[in-house]
């Protein structure tokens, strides 16, 4: 079967716009407006893959994102559902689950192999011998799974967006497009989804568009916002509905929540009924009539309806020869088809396509045969309660509809169409704009005479169509009978599991995967509720569906994960540092210079004569108010009621635990104003931390995170002074700016605040100035510094320099664990202030005395220990290396290590230990370098 | 997934917006018994009910309030700053803190 019908008004193709997709390598015609699917089948191709498990050919099935049948790689992307996705030009198409083609898959032979698999054959088979399960599961692991996984990155942007709204309409049927048109009319905010790509939902297909296009138009002229091609899949806490589309999730947030998620067809279960050319109604229509491709010639239609009526008349007006075979007793037609009453298709015959079924009367065993390249099935549907019942809502069985419908719904959760039972389209409108009035009522939205028109629709709305007539179950025959068509679950192997004991459907579920797959239970679920019902011996309505999670449809990894990005922060002076030839490396996260030569060539350069480093990172806090002290006071176990206007302390924050925090510099630079410092990658941490506390004790004062406000440059070296001077007409000598000063004075004609400290060890100049100075800065000290040989430095010359001082790195050389007194911090610690964070603790941690130190330690330089090598005695752990440098000052290695507080005394020997190298060390308290800090003070 | 809270500043926003701090504690200052420390340090109510937290508004205004929440259902009765405890509803649902 190939080729296009005759053109015909309100059809989805353009047939002026022709474009070709590659199929498996071979060119495929298509028209703007086509699915892939649609192009295929008019391009002739009826399987359109190979199934899960037994490797059946399987066609076209539901036209509509609904079943597994159509899954593709399309453009590398695996399980993408043909059926209803869009035609590209030049689109990479290929069949999935088979080799070497879909057309001759040799793994069909497994189809006869089927009782090797019993249900719950994972728990069964390979348990015995245990051996032999190595050699099998790689071959299992390769048979298993849905298509490829593509090996490249994906890159695809993809947002979160919130939105926000009073009403949103789940599900653009005629009965939602009604809702959203009547809430958005009536003035409530209004957004409607709609997975497909044109909304209408089951009356796409029909060959009368009246209702449709008149809805369709009054929903987009009511001011409702129609987001097409966006599936929900989940409703949360909130509740917030989540949706894919738009190129990414939409999370969406309304006062009123009105579902209209329709129904979906479900086929019946008879032997080889999942031949290819066995289809639904839906499907047939839309090939038919918005694809204008016919997929059979000659057609039988299983059907209890009108549903089936209307596709038999489609078929035969397209110019199939057709037979309905109806399940009612005296059924008949009134314009002239053929029908056959009181019947049902005992079982379907072909290969690689249906080629004839058997009707008779239910529960005989053989009947007419028909010749026929087309099954549909028509008008069986589950109502698609899953997205409902996540709100909380009640189901219960209905009789006339044969489905479990809701009962009871939440608050301001809303209903309508055929997931609230409607079976006639007038009246699935009328409780789609009964809901949206209600809905826009409640939001203060009711329109002028709104209360006489919900009167009337109420009315309609109540029509409920006729009684539902399910096929009946067909009890022999040949040939596999289809449960769940994405698992191969048959329903022999349901009625085994049943009989073994798992005889509900959670626990059917579990043992034997139905309802598992990619479709979740919407081909399945009516199937294998009826045939669970039988199989335990109880009634349908007795057998609830299972429990409804998400996602409702497939989603992508990617769009739950969103757009791949990573924070990135660079100074004001970072281009210049990449102009210099800086190694960056990651600082939490920010990108600083890890060097500029050598390491070596710049701790050589800060040591003997000057540098300059980009300390624009450190986190940088001003603390102002009456209560300013107060609060540092409670902070910090540090005194600062007694610190001098234009001095530093430095400091550590502890936290309740007595555990270090973070440290840094505190400058007072005003009676009631200071101006602290953090290290950079705590900033944040540190900023909810204090203003935690300042919230809880309420003080009157204000605390401001100046980092990004303020670049900062940490000038140091014997020749620093000399440089200063070149930079500024302030007197800088040792008695103007004295060590452990703040002095604020212009540098390079910025105004700035100079730190007289000194992490590195030596004279040195900490200079923080508005960041949008930071190139104009930087290069005045370069320029100035030339003379004197100055180098700029990077991050792992400052840690060898600080290593050699001792000076510590918190969250370096300590961890959650470490108190002040035992990283050599006690003197800060002044216990007779009345209270500040830590104090109650520290008072146990003091009577107790630490049983770990924080010592320095050199050894021989053959060997580096890598940081978090092991201190051993006699063979057993005592301890760890947290840093470690070669130094030159020292000629040796250089490090700090965490040793039992007894060893923490001047040459007590240690042993360093990491993998199969270990070296003799020597405890060192006081720093390798500059003891007694008289460079610092010069 | 989320839910919106209210911070006192800046109106109803994504719980996304906001850090939690956990539920409120007394703090065991000087002269508290060493139960009373660890009690503070490592022990929470854990409440299966209403209960009285911290949050801060992270992507926002960064003001740290309180909040009370249920924290079966996420629903938020109140937020405000500490130290403006509003008068206890009479209205309130029962198993109010």
């Amino acid at each position: 079967m190939s080729g296009r019908l005759p053109a015909r008004p309100g059809e989805a193709i353009d047939r002026g716009r022709p474009l070709t997709i590659d199929f498996e390598g071979r060119r495929a015609p298509a028209f703007e407006g086509d699915t892939v699917g649609s192009a295929l089948a008019a391009a002739g191709v009826t399987i359109t893959g190979r199934s899960f498990k037994y490797h059946r050919p399987r066609g076209l099935m539901c036209m509509t994102g609904a079943c597994p049948n159509c899954l593709m790689q399309i453009d590398g992307i695996p399980n993408v559902r043909s059926c209803t996705e869009p035609v590209r030009e030049g689109m990479r198409v290929e069949r999935q689950n088979a080799w070497p083609s879909v057309d001759r898959d040799v793994h069909g032979v497994l189809d006869s192999f089927s009782f090797m698999m019993p249900p719950g054959f994972y728990y069964k088979v390979f348990q015995r011998p245990r051996w032999a399960w190595s050699k099998v599961e790689p071959i299992i692991r390769k048979q298993a799974g849905l298509g490829k996984v593509p090996r490249t990155e994906d890159h695809e942007p993809r947002e979160v967006v919130n939105l926000h709204a009073d009403v949103a309409v789940i599900g653009g049927g005629l009965a939602g497009l009604a809702a959203a048109a009547e809430a958005a009319a009536a003035g409530a905010s209004t957004v409607l989804l709609e997975q497909r790509r044109e909304a209408g939902g089951r009356a796409l297909g029909s060959a009368d568009d009246v209702d449709r296009a008149r809805l369709v138009a009054e929903a987009e002229a009511s001011g409702a916002r129609i987001l097409l091609g966006t599936a929900a899949f989940g409703v949360f806490d909130g509740p917030v509905v989540a949706a894919v589309g738009g190129g990414g999730l939409q999370r969406i947030r309304a006062r009123h929540l009105v579902f209209a998620t329709g129904a979906v067809e479900q086929p019946a279960v008879f032997p080889n009924n999942d031949l290819p050319g066995v289809m639904l109604s839906s499907a047939v229509e839309l090939l038919v009539n918005r694809f204008r491709v016919l997929p059979g010639r000659r057609a039988v239609v299983l059907t209890s309806n009108q549903d089936g009526y209307r596709a038999a008349r489609t078929l035969r007006d397209a110019g199939a020869d057709v037979f309905v075979v109806d399940l009612r007793a005296g059924a008949g037609s009134a314009d002239g088809l053929r029908v056959i009453p009181g019947s049902t298709i005992l079982s379907a015959k072909g290969r690689r396509g249906v080629t004839a079924v058997s009707v008779g009367a239910p529960g005989s065993a053989t009947g007419q045969s028909i010749p026929c390249d087309l099954v549909v099935l028509a008008g069986f549907s589950a109502p698609s309660t899953n997205l409902l019942a996540m709100t909380g809502a009640k189901l219960g069985f209905d009789d006339d509809a044969q489905a479990f419908l809701p009962v009871e719904l939440p608050p301001d959760v809303h209903a309508v169409g055929a997931v609230a039972g409607a079976r006639t389209v007038q009246g699935a409108i009328a409780q789609g704009r009964l809901a949206g009035l209600e809905a826009a009522a409640a939001v203060g939205q009711e329109p002028p005479g709104a209360a006489g028109r919900m009167e009337v629709l109420r009315a309609q709305a109540a029509e409920r169509g006729d009684p539902v007539v399910l096929p009946p179950e067909v009890a022999t025959g040949e040939g596999k009978q289809f449960a769940c068509l994405c698992m191969d679950v048959t329903s022999k192997e349901l009625k085994a599991a049943a009989a073994e004991g798992f005889d509900s459907m959670e626990l059917l579920k579990r043992y034997t995967t139905v309802s598992m797959g990619p479709c979740q239970g919407k081909a399945c679920m009516l199937s294998a509720q009826r045939l669970c019902a039988r199989a335990a011996g109880s009634s349908f309505a007795e057998t609830r569906p299972t429990t409804a999670r998400p996602p409702w449809t497939p989603v992508e990894l990617g769009a739950l994960a969103g757009w791949r990005r990573t924070p990135r922060k660079e100074t004001t002076i970072h281009d210049l540092h990449a102009d210099s030839g800086a190694t960056f490396m990651w600082a939490g996260d920010w990108r600083r210079p890890h060097h500029f030569a050598t390491p070596e060539q710049e701790v050589e350069a800060v040591r003997h004569r000057v540098g300059v480093i980009d300390v624009s990172t450190l986190g940088k806090f001003r603390v102002k108010g009456p209560e300013a002290v107060e609060l540092l006071e409670r902070l910090y176990p540090n005194r600062f009621g007694d610190l001098a206007v234009g001095r530093v302390r430095y400091g550590a924050m502890l936290n309740d635990e007595g555990v270090i925090l973070d440290d840094g510099a505190v400058c007072r630079v005003g009676d009631d104003e200071f101006f602290v410092t953090v290290t950079t990658g705590n900033t944040a941490a540190l900023e909810r931390w204090i203003t935690w506390w300042l919230a809880d004790w309420r003080l009157d004062v204000r605390v401001l995170n100046v980092t990004g406000a303020f670049a900062a440059l940490n000038l140091a070296g014997p020749d620093s002074r000399k440089v200063m001077s070149v930079l500024t007409d302030a007197d800088v000598s040792s008695e103007a700016v004295k060590y452990m000063s703040a002095s604020s004075f212009e540098v390079a004609g910025v105004p700035s605040l100079v730190l007289r400290i000194g992490f590195v060890g030596e004279l040195g100049y900490e200079i923080h100035f508005p960041s949008m100075y930071g190139e104009h800065v930087w290069r005045a000290v370069m320029e100035a510094g030339r003379p004197f040989g100055i180098v700029p430095f990077g991050l792992e010359a400052q840690r060898v320099l600080r290593l050699e001082k001792q000076h510590i790195l918190v969250g370096q050389d300590t961890d959650a664990e470490s108190d002040p007194f035992e990283v050599g911090l006690g003197w800060m610690v002044k216990a007779d202030k009345p209270d500040f964070l830590g104090r109650r603790a520290l008072e146990d941690l003091a009577e107790a005395g630490p049983k770990e130190r924080l010592v320095g330690f050199t050894c021989d330089p053959s060997w580096l220990p890598p940081e978090g090598a092991s201190v051993v005695h006699e063979g057993v752990w005592v301890g760890r290396v947290t840093s470690a440098r070669r130094s030159a000052a020292a000629r040796s290695v250089v490090g700090l290590a965490w040793v039992p507080a007894g060893w923490a005394e001047d040459d007590t020997e240690i042993e360093i230990q990491f993998g199969g190298a270990h070296a003799k060390a020597k405890v060192a308290l006081k720093p390798f370098y500059d003891p007694e800090g008289a460079r610092l003070r010069s | 997934m989320t839910f919106l809270i209210t911070c006192p500043n800046c109106g109803p926003r994504e719980a996304l917006e906001f850090s939690y701090g956990g539920e409120i504690t007394r703090r065991a200052g000087p002269g508290s018994s060493s139960a009373e420390l660890t009690g503070y340090l490592f022990f929470r109510e854990n409440a299966n009910g209403w209960q009285t937290e911290w949050w801060l508004h992270r992507d926002g205004c960064r003001m740290w309030f309180l909040a009370e929440r249920h924290t079966f259902t996420n629903e938020i009765r109140r937020t405000y700053p500490p130290g403006s405890e509003p008068p206890v509803d009479a209205q309130a649902p029962e198993g109010a803190a």
